[in-house]
């Protein structure tokens, strides 16, 4: 029982970096009804942009800070030179697009950094908080990444339901056509998912870096966890990709501590394949909202 | 206000308009009448800004404005109401309308969004409800709402009857009739069903295969009989 506990503490803090993962998928979707493949290259080479900040400066909050802007202007730059171009011919082409996109990031940034993991120091201790009479699997470092993610997921709940231009957003995302004829620039309001979606991921980036290394290949994994989470909440919803990114945390948790960490990317498909057999709109969408 | 010159519009080898002369007076209700295809809503559609022309001209306000886009066609006052689900089922009744002057300065927007609340009160009831709630007829004035937000001088409403008990629509084009006399509006009507079109309207167009074969006084089109007849079937 005790290890069930502490299994179970230890998933949340990388679920809620699946989560942000999960919330980039969807914003792109949501402004472009698409999946974009390269979010975590992308998300992995704003790390890098950090990581390079964080030695010469030693300043953490900087290099997030940075990261934010360059995940924006990446996400802008990769809509702009590969989407945008492909998607109006060919929208299946568009989503294979993206692969190219992330294999190309992760080539120009083993080019760059190099291809050795390397460690990024966290701001605050990341071992586990005494309390109890015992060590729990929660250190200061995964409050201060759960406080992050309620926080961002806060704010874009509030800037999509409450302000002029989430509401532009959301209705250019279910009707294009009525949204330009009142007025709506849709264009701009697609960039502004693409730019917003690559914030998201580039601080899910820097928050997940310090609890393993960063290598140019080391996000990988996420991106199976994330677009299992996406997928399952219905690909549409932002509530449902934090949900379900926070449950692929757990799962995978649960998974690496009973049997072997492994398993827990073939245990995230097998529920990814049993969630498009039994609910296809998944568990947050609404009919029609996605097809596969 | 509102007039083309020549308009043609063909998609591939089809000739949806050639050469389309229309003129729409403020203050008053001009209906656009015929059978289907005769190219009513690529008329509206290309008003709008969703499709381009191939010749002519598009004037509004004295100023040309064939080929500008949708989203700057709307901010200088020219709205329209396109055929069927032209609401967002997704969002809320008040967020419908919201959107359609979301550019304009708030205090401004105020001003309209009671101006559409007095004209149809239903929707300040249902103001926070799904829009995908609303019945039909609610919907249809949500539509023409969302369009008034945006303090349009031309109204253009393509097919509002489309669906609808013909009771409801006769309520909705009257309280837009009444608008138009009152604030001085625009309004370009396309209709299939030229009886309720006709009796809510000054002007009479009938249009055929993309050509106005017949314009003049709402009476005069409806009392001719051989119109009727051929291009209108009743």
């Amino acid at each position: 029982m005790t290890n069930f506990i502490d299994y179970l503490l230890g998933g949340f803090s990388n679920g809620a970096v699946i989560a942000l993962m999960a919330l980039a998928l969807v914003l792109v979707w949501r402004s472009t009804r698409m999946v974009n493949f390269a979010q975590v290259g992308q998300a992995m080479f704003t790390t890098y942009v950090a990581l390079t900040i964080q030695q010469s400066t030693g300043n953490w909050l900087l290099a997030l800070v940075v990261a934010i802007g360059a995940g924006a202007i990446l996400g802008v730059i990769v809509f702009f030179l590969v989407i945008r171009p492909v998607k109006n011919s060919d929208s299946t082409g568009a989503i294979i697009a993206t692969f190219g996109v992330l294999i190309a990031l992760q080539a120009g940034a083993g080019m760059i950094w190099g291809g050795d993991p390397q460690g990024f120091i966290p701001p605050v201790d990341n071992a586990g908080l005494e309390f109890a009479g015992r060590i729990w699997p929660i250190s200061p470092y995964d409050i201060l990444v759960l406080s992050a993610t309620a926080a961002l997921v806060i704010g874009l709940t509030l800037l999509f339901t409450k302000t002029s231009l989430g509401l532009s957003m959301r209705a250019s995302a279910f009707n294009p056509e009525v949204a330009r004829l009142s007025g709506v620039r849709v264009n701009r309001m697609l960039i502004s998912g693409w730019a917003i979606a690559g914030a998201t991921g580039a601080i899910g980036g820097v928050l997940i870096a310090p609890a393993s290394t960063i290598s140019p290949n080391s996000f990988d994994i996420l991106l199976v966890f994330a677009f299992t989470a996406a997928v399952i909440g219905g690909l549409d919803s932002l509530i449902g990709a934090v949900t379900f990114g926070i449950g692929t945390g757990l799962v995978i948790s649960l998974v690496s501590g009973y049997s072997d960490s492994g398993n827990a990317a073939i245990v995230a498909l097998v529920l990814l394949a049993l969630n498009l057999l039994l609910k296809p709109d998944g568990v947050f969408g609404h009919h029609g909202a996605r097809s596969v | 206000m509102l007039e083309t010159v020549d308009l043609c519009v063909s998609f591939g080898a089809v000739k949806a308009l050639s050469g389309m002369n229309l003129t729409v007076p403020r203050g008053e209700v001009t209906a656009v009448i015929g059978a289907n295809g005769a190219g009513k809503s690529t008329l509206m559609r290309t008003l709008a800004g969703l499709v381009t022309p191939q010749s002519g001209q598009v004037l509004f306000d004295g100023k040309s404005i064939a080929g500008n886009k949708p989203e700057d066609i709307v901010r200088t006052g020219l709205a329209l109401v396109p055929e069927g689900r032209s609401t967002i089922p997704e969002l809320t009744v008040e967020e419908n309308l919201r959107l359609g002057g979301l550019w304009r300065d708030r205090s401004e927007r105020g001003a309209s969004k009671n101006l559409v609340f007095d004209l149809f009160p239903i929707l300040g009831e249902r103001a926070s409800m799904r829009a995908d709630t609303l019945s039909g007829g609610e919907r249809q004035q949500l539509a023409i709402g969302r369009a008034l937000m945006s303090d349009p001088k031309c109204l253009l409403l393509d097919e509002p009857s489309l669906g609808l008990a013909p009771l409801i629509v006769t309520q909705i084009l009257e309280l837009v009739s009444r608008l138009a006399k009152e604030t001085n509006l625009a309004v370009l009507l396309v209709e299939q069903n030229a009886v309720t079109a006709l009796r809510v309207a000054t002007t009479g167009v009938v249009l055929n295969l993309g050509e106005v074969v017949k314009s003049g006084s709402a009476y005069e089109i409806s009392s001719d009989e051989e119109l009727r007849h051929a291009y209108l079937g009743y």
